[in-house]
């Protein structure tokens, strides 16, 4: 389980000033097992969703719920990958990773049988006992995502997680987050600004809008990439070339462009 | 040898035969205002054999040795937890900090008289005066490596339902490390500072006791002895600090490397 519901969500920031008004009226819902992409342009409240779902922020004016209860902590039900991995820097790989087990009191043996299996998944089996800082990027959001995934959470909420990778790393990281997401299916939440990223991973799309933020439309991705079997293409590149996927692209783009526009006149 | 080494050596062996030749040699310096070498290896010679002020050198060094830790062992124990504490909750913060300003700009000696007047003149009363002194660095340290704490890291260790107690030790702990390491060196310091100050004003034994009957007897050689033996003590437990340090930090000494 793990459907995520805003309802009429807003958030208000007081200011000596006034105030401003970060995000109004958000409604958006996320089936169980459903992979979500949010984009838009900076400043547009994305992160922000994302931190009500973990509970780290609250709303001012409506409501955040999983499984129609509604979220007032962080927990490990909602797993979060960070755009900055935020590992223990103290902590090995697999210290690392072991935190979210021991914590829920999950027993020595089970711990380390699924610890194995997540390094294996991963590509991590022989970095197991490394430092974070021993690690590249790559490796080090590796790390970060098989911590979250360990814990087989109802939710993953991944926030810009490939953004502070290069270009080539990227694109690897994307192919296996589409095969793990595919063969192990779990709610997930994926912000991002790249618009080939969300359509390439994503269920459906939602684009942002900012000032106020809030959801400008909703795109469905996954009937076309079933109708088109994306999915039988191996590489990232080979799926950009399709003229579906070219098509959902352009269309997120001009939905997101005209929002420039309007800044700008 | 590398060049440093060479040049350090070099100015080194300078000093010393400047201080010869000035002493010994020409005597500019009269033997009544500052030793010469030979003069402090007699002094030395007498406070490890026949014994000097109570006691030969070794029980005056396992004396001060034996205060500086003590004293500086109950301010790391109290000095730490209550910064990491002041650092974590806000409120604490609130409670503790208005107090702590006020006792933090009284120079540590100025307890000196309260302390003698309370504990009178034996131990205790100079575990107190270094307690105090080494108690502030240890404090404010532990305080801003909680502060300094990355906020990311934080929010995972609670986004993986990290409990109170494993928080604190597994995350609050270890990354506050590095600066309550620095808090710890300066403590170490403070403390060494103020035993030969509590010595100075009253003592059976210790490296501060020779330093204050030397002074009495007119006996640079031995002041000399004394001062040479409290830098010794103070620079060798400064090693040892550092080595349980680069060992608790092995992580982050690393990952400094790195960068």
């Amino acid at each position: 389980m793990g459907a995520i519901r805003f309802d009429n969500v807003g958030r208000v920031y007081g200011g000596k000033q006034g105030s401003v008004e970060a995000l109004k009226g958000v409604h958006l819902d996320i089936a169980d097992k459903e992979f979500m992409a949010v984009v838009g342009p900076s400043g547009c409240g994305k992160t922000t969703c994302l931190r009500f779902v973990a509970g780290f922020d609250q709303p001012t004016s409506g409501t955040v719920s999983v499984d129609d209860v509604r979220v007032t902590s962080p927990g490990p039900d909602r797993a979060v990958v960070f755009q900055q991995f935020a590992l223990m820097p103290w902590k090995t790989v697999r210290g690392n990773i072991e935190l979210g087990l021991r914590n829920n009191g999950i027993a020595r043996a089970e711990r380390d049988d699924r610890i194995e299996r997540i390094l294996a998944l991963m590509n991590l089996t022989s970095y197991a006992d490394a430092f974070p800082h021993q690690l590249s990027g790559g490796m080090q959001q590796r790390v970060s995502i098989a911590r979250a995934y360990v814990l087989d959470p109802d939710v993953l909420l991944m926030d810009e997680p490939f953004g502070a990778l290069d270009a080539q790393t990227r694109v690897v990281m994307q192919e296996e987050l589409v095969r793990l997401a595919r063969r192990n299916p779990r709610t997930v939440m994926f912000i991002t600004h790249a618009v080939e990223e969300a359509v390439y991973l994503a269920d459906r799309v939602a684009v942002m809008a900012r000032q106020p933020g809030r959801i400008k439309e909703i795109l469905d991705i996954r009937s076309v990439r079933e109708a088109e079997r994306w999915d039988e293409h191996e590489k990232i590149e080979d799926v950009m070339d399709l003229e579906s996927f070219v098509h959902l692209r352009t269309q997120i783009w001009r939905s997101l462009r005209q929002e420039k526009a309007m800044e700008i006149a | 040898m590398s060049r440093k080494t060479v040049i350090g050596s070099a100015t080194i062996f300078a000093v010393l035969a400047l201080w010869f030749l000035l002493t010994s040699v020409t005597q500019v310096i009269s033997p009544g205002r500052f030793p010469s070498p030979s003069d402090t290896w007699l002094a030395f010679v007498q406070i490890t054999g026949k014994g000097y002020a109570n006691g030969v050198l070794t029980e005056h060094i396992l004396r001060s040795v034996m205060l500086v830790t003590l004293g500086f062992l109950v301010a790391v124990c109290t000095g730490v937890p209550l910064g990491l504490l002041m650092g974590w909750s806000r409120r604490a913060e609130a409670l503790i900090n208005p107090v702590f300003l006020i006792i933090r700009p009284i120079p540590p000696l100025a307890w000196i008289p309260l302390a003698i007047l309370w504990l009178g003149l034996g131990d205790m009363a100079k575990i107190m005066v270094i307690w105090f002194a080494a108690f502030v660095p240890s404090v404010i340290n532990a305080y801003a490596g909680v502060r300094s704490l990355d906020r990311t890291l934080i929010e995972a260790a609670q986004m993986l339902g990290t409990p109170m107690l494993t928080f604190m030790r597994e995350i609050l702990l270890p990354g506050a490390s590095p600066m309550i390491f620095t808090g710890l060196r300066l403590s170490l310091q403070a403390s060494w500072t103020t035993l030969v100050a509590a010595e100075l004003v009253g003592a059976m034994t210790g490296l501060g006791r020779v330093l204050n009957a030397a002074q009495q007897d007119l006996y640079p050689g031995m002041i000399l002895v004394g001062m040479i033996a409290v830098t010794l003590c103070g620079w060798l437990m400064t090693v040892a600090l550092g080595i349980a340090e680069r060992y608790a930090l092995a992580w982050n000494t690393a990952a400094k490397a790195l960068d």
